[in-house]
């Protein structure tokens, strides 16, 4: 970047008083994870219609009903229309022009015979693979691209009754819980992007907590988008028994790439009686470049169904990549007493556009929710909040708590706060607050007159602000993210 | 076309001059149509039930209808009456006060229908607005005017050969520094089944200020869609109460544009609903200038099969640093078939901005009531002191007059409730 000419933002940027060349060099640094994996694919040609949906399942060698629950999904989604209603702007998306299936050519049995270049990329980005993962004391279900190269762990979490593959293996080998929960929870018809997953789903994880076993270790999937023009259409399905527990993360990275990649994935949780799942998610996609060229668009079904009394499901994420992100985890609360979280940290920097909240949805009584969101805007990154709270007839002494902040980094950036909030019971409290400020200059003034440079600063407040959602994460994931909003916020105050 | 668009979209004798404004109205109407339950504006308020009803178009008896009203109490410096739409010259009274100028537009169309079309109807309820409309006022107070008694504008729905449907265009202006007190009275002659629009615009110049008080309180089985559009230059100020007690459909759309540096709108509101009323209120303020401020509260109680819908949403635009907005929403649900939906906004597109906004749902406070049950209130009452006090917090500043009005009106509104378990 350095070398270039400047382009007229850079230059007005200089002029702008506080600007400096350290927070120049730190704005305009590159996307470290950026890099391309040169491993043949072998992808489906671009286009969507039935013969696709049927080429890719039956790749998967999948069984007749999975086809014709892809269908099923494929033609309803003919039917809809994207959704529109979110702040964002989106060119529109040409769904014929992307290839909906691509995997690595050389097909490991193994892990020894994964080709070392994946595992190389992995490297890379510090996913636990191997000895590392071993030591690293996490299970991954690593999917590079739309293929599971690898799954660690098997043994021991087989020891303990809890089963963890990808959602193609578990389709054959576990047929009878996978037709009983896949679509529970979000069915094939819920939204223009979950339709389209249900039909071109290509792997994701599948995670099955048995009746009463606490999952002897934390479940980890690494994601990486990694062929050129190929969306990613992973399907999550969790399932945590009666007293069943289990935490659940899930981190993505994505090398550089100047046209825009469709992701649209489904994640679904069941918790039944006494259950509780615990389901984190750090996202790291390219958010392109500072112009707003390239970087992922990230459409997201997440949602968590309390099917049991005295259940939990709690949702931690820390959104800082994607062009766009239109992503909104949320829990039915169907059991008595069942409980939902959310915890979120998003930062929109440059042009990013994140419309990102939950949904919390009262049925059962004594129901409990608590939402923490915390929206960070820089450079020209729009960031919306919307939530909805939902206290239907029958959830007497219902409870919820929604706090969303949102903090303002620059002039050009914007803070949105949707929240919808329907109460149908009068034993029900819900209350919302949300504030939308900037930096303050009083904190700003603290820490400088005591020492401590502008930039370190301004890390030191946004990892306050954000604090209370960072506790949520599994210790590992914390750490990168608290890394992450440094390096995306260095350089954008001023 | 909807029943409703049917029956009052047809050919009627009206002034010439408001027949323009009228055919581009019924087009883009017929074009159009009404919100449906796709449209976000109207999520929670549908009109299904509104679009099949048949409506006659104006009530030709208005002018010489007996009415039984009782006006509000205190001291005017006009009151200005209209009956179904239009004016009651009879009912109506107005002395000469300096620097306040109403001009009565029944009877000068060309200048109703130019007020019709600047600005255009903002959406499918302005166009019937402009459809209907006969009748309109202009209230104008002269720069530097302060007019000391206020202005009432008296809305009364009266019962008609049929239900009919009419409508009303309001103008007021204040020049610089202009002060003005006006108290909006939307009242029921007697029970009737009509469905009324009212667009209000108001003009703030510099520095001048508007005590507003919009009371509505009107007849149980009627529908009354209103738009409040004010516009508010440097350093002007709009201090607004609104108490929505009436109607049996009621959508009110208050639309405020803070244009002037030093610009502040400042509003208090409260609903009581029973029976199967349903009240929606949606509220939008806009920060376009430096230094803007505006300072929000609203309640709501809901009792019986009622809802109540409260939209509040604030946008600060890119440039209007220094905005300073608050908004806070508490709603008591009183009854297992009421309904609260309530939606606090923010859009902020500048960064020296300090912006919050709360909304509650819930319901009286155990230990409040058991406080008075041990001071040995019954249950009911102690009930009725907690949602009086509750209301009652948005409406200091009243005058006592109108205060004393206001809580004997909410008094009767309020719960017979249902005993909560």
């Amino acid at each position: 970047m350095a070398t270039q000419t400047p382009t007229a933002i850079e230059i007005e940027r200089t002029r702008e008083p506080n600007g400096n060349a350290a927070v120049e060099a730190a704005l305009n640094r590159r996307y470290e994870a950026g890099f391309v994996t040169d491993i043949e694919s072998e992808s489906l040609p671009p286009g969507l219609d039935e013969g696709v949906v049927r080429a890719i399942s039956a790749r998967k060698n999948e069984p007749e009903w999975m086809t014709e629950w892809r269908l099923a999904a494929f033609r309803h989604w003919l039917t809809m229309t994207p959704p529109h209603w979110a702040k964002l702007e989106i060119d529109p998306i040409d769904f014929q022009a992307i290839s909906y299936f691509s995997q690595p050519k050389n097909r490991p049995k193994s892990l020894d015979e994964v080709d070392p270049k994946l595992l190389e990329t992995y490297d890379k980005l510090g996913v636990p693979l191997h000895e590392r993962a071993r030591l690293a004391g996490v299970a991954v279900d690593a999917v590079f691209d739309s293929v599971s190269v690898g799954t660690t762990f098997r043994k021991e979490l087989a020891a303990a009754g809890v089963i963890f593959c990808s959602i193609s293996e578990a389709v054959r080998e576990h047929p009878e819980l996978v037709r009983k929960y896949l679509g529970s929870v979000v069915p094939t018809g819920d939204n223009y992007f979950a339709a389209l997953n249900s039909a071109v789903f290509s792997d994701g994880s599948f995670v099955f907590v048995p009746r009463g076993v606490r999952c002897p270790m934390e479940l980890s999937t690494y994601f990486r988008i990694n062929a050129r023009d190929t969306g990613q259409f992973e399907r999550t399905l969790l399932i945590a028994e009666e007293g069943a527990s289990v935490s659940y993360l899930e981190g993505c990275t994505a090398p550089m790439r100047d046209e825009n990649q469709l992701h649209a994935a489904v994640v679904e949780l069941v918790a039944l009686d006494d259950a509780s799942i615990k389901y984190s998610t750090v996202q790291n996609w390219y958010p392109g470049d500072e112009n707003g060229v390239g970087g992922i668009y990230n459409f997201v079904t997440k949602r968590g169904d309390c099917r049991g009394a005295r259940s939990k499901i709690s949702w931690t994420q820390v959104e800082t990549g994607s062009a766009i992100t239109w992503k909104y985890p949320s829990c039915v609360l169907r059991g008595d007493d069942s409980v939902g979280e959310f915890n979120s940290v998003a930062l929109t920097h440059h042009r990013q556009q994140a419309d990102t909240g939950t949904k919390m949805i009262h049925i059962g009584r004594n129901t409990k929710s608590k939402i923490v969101s915390k929206g960070i805007s820089a450079g020209r990154g729009q960031n919306t909040y919307r939530g909805l709270v939902k206290v239907e007839k029958g959830a007497d002494g219902a409870r919820n708590h929604t706090q969303c902040d949102s903090l303002l980094i620059g002039k050009k950036c914007g803070a949105h706060t949707f929240p919808y909030i329907e109460v149908k019971n009068p034993g029900a409290i819900v209350e919302h607050e949300a504030t939308t400020s900037k930096i303050s200059e009083d904190q700003l003034f603290y820490c400088r007159s005591r020492g401590i440079g502008e930039e370190d600063a301004v890390s030191m407040i946004v990892d306050g602000f954000c604090k209370q959602v960072f506790k949520e994460l599994p210790m590992e994931f914390a750490v990168e993210a608290k890394k992450l909003l440094e390096v995306s916020l260095e350089g954008a105050v001023g | 076309m909807s029943a409703l668009l049917d029956s009052l979209l047809g050919e009627r004798a009206a002034p010439a001059a408001l027949a323009g404004v009228r055919d581009a109205a019924i087009a883009a109407l017929r074009d159009r149509g009404l919100p449906g339950p796709r449209d976000e504006a109207w999520k929670y308020t549908s009109l299904r039930a509104l679009e099949q009803r048949r409506y006659v178009d104006g009530d030709c008896g208005a002018r010489t209808r007996p009415v039984d009203v009782a006006f509000l109490p205190g001291p005017f410096a006009a009151r200005l009456v209209f009956v179904n739409g239009l004016h009651r010259e009879g009912l109506s009274a107005a002395g000469a006060v300096t620097g306040l100028a109403i001009e009565r537009l029944g009877s000068r169309p060309d200048e109703l229908a130019a007020l019709l079309r600047s600005p255009p109807p903002a959406d499918a309820f302005g166009e019937l607005n402009a459809a209907l409309a006969l009748d309109g006022v202009r209230v104008r107070v002269a720069a530097g005017a302060r007019i000391e008694a206020p202005v009432q504008i008296v809305h009364v729905g009266a019962p008609a050969d049929g239900d009919v449907a009419w409508s009303l265009r309001v103008q007021v202006e204040l020049g610089a520094g202009a002060q003005l007190r006006l108290v909006e009275h939307h009242v029921g002659s007697a029970s009737n089944a009509n469905l009324a629009s009212i667009v209000t615009a108001y003009r703030l110049g510099a520095g001048a200020r508007l005590e507003l008080v919009q009371l509505q309180d009107a007849a149980d089985g009627g529908t009354l869609v209103r738009r409040s559009d004010a516009m508010l230059e440097a350093e002007a100020a709009l201090d607004l109460h609104t108490i929505e007690v009436g109607a049996q459909l009621a959508r009110h759309d208050l639309v405020v544009g803070l244009a002037g540096r030093g610009a502040r709108f400042r509003s208090r509101g409260v609903f009581a609903l029973h029976g199967r009323q349903h009240v929606d209120t949606r509220l939008a303020v806009t920060h376009l200038a430096r230094d803007t401020a505006c300072d929000i509260a609203w309640r709501g109680v809901a009792d019986q099969r009622s809802r109540g819908v409260f939209h509040g949403a604030i946008t600060v635009a890119a440039g209007a640093d220094g905005a300073d907005a608050q908004l806070a929403n508490k709603n008591l649900l009183l009854s297992a078939q009421a309904e609260i939906d309530t939606q606090p906004v923010l859009e902020i597109h500048a960064d020296e901005v300090k912006a919050a906004h709360g909304a509650t749902v819930g319901q009286l406070d155990e230990r409040a009531l058991f406080y008075l049950r041990s001071r040995g209130l019954p249950l009911d009452l102690a009930r009725r002191v907690l949602v009086a006090a509750f209301c009652g917090a948005v409406l200091d500043g009243l005058e006592p007059a109108l205060r004393a009005h206001v809580d004997a009106l909410l008094a009767t509104r309020l719960p017979q409730a249902e005993v909560l378990s």
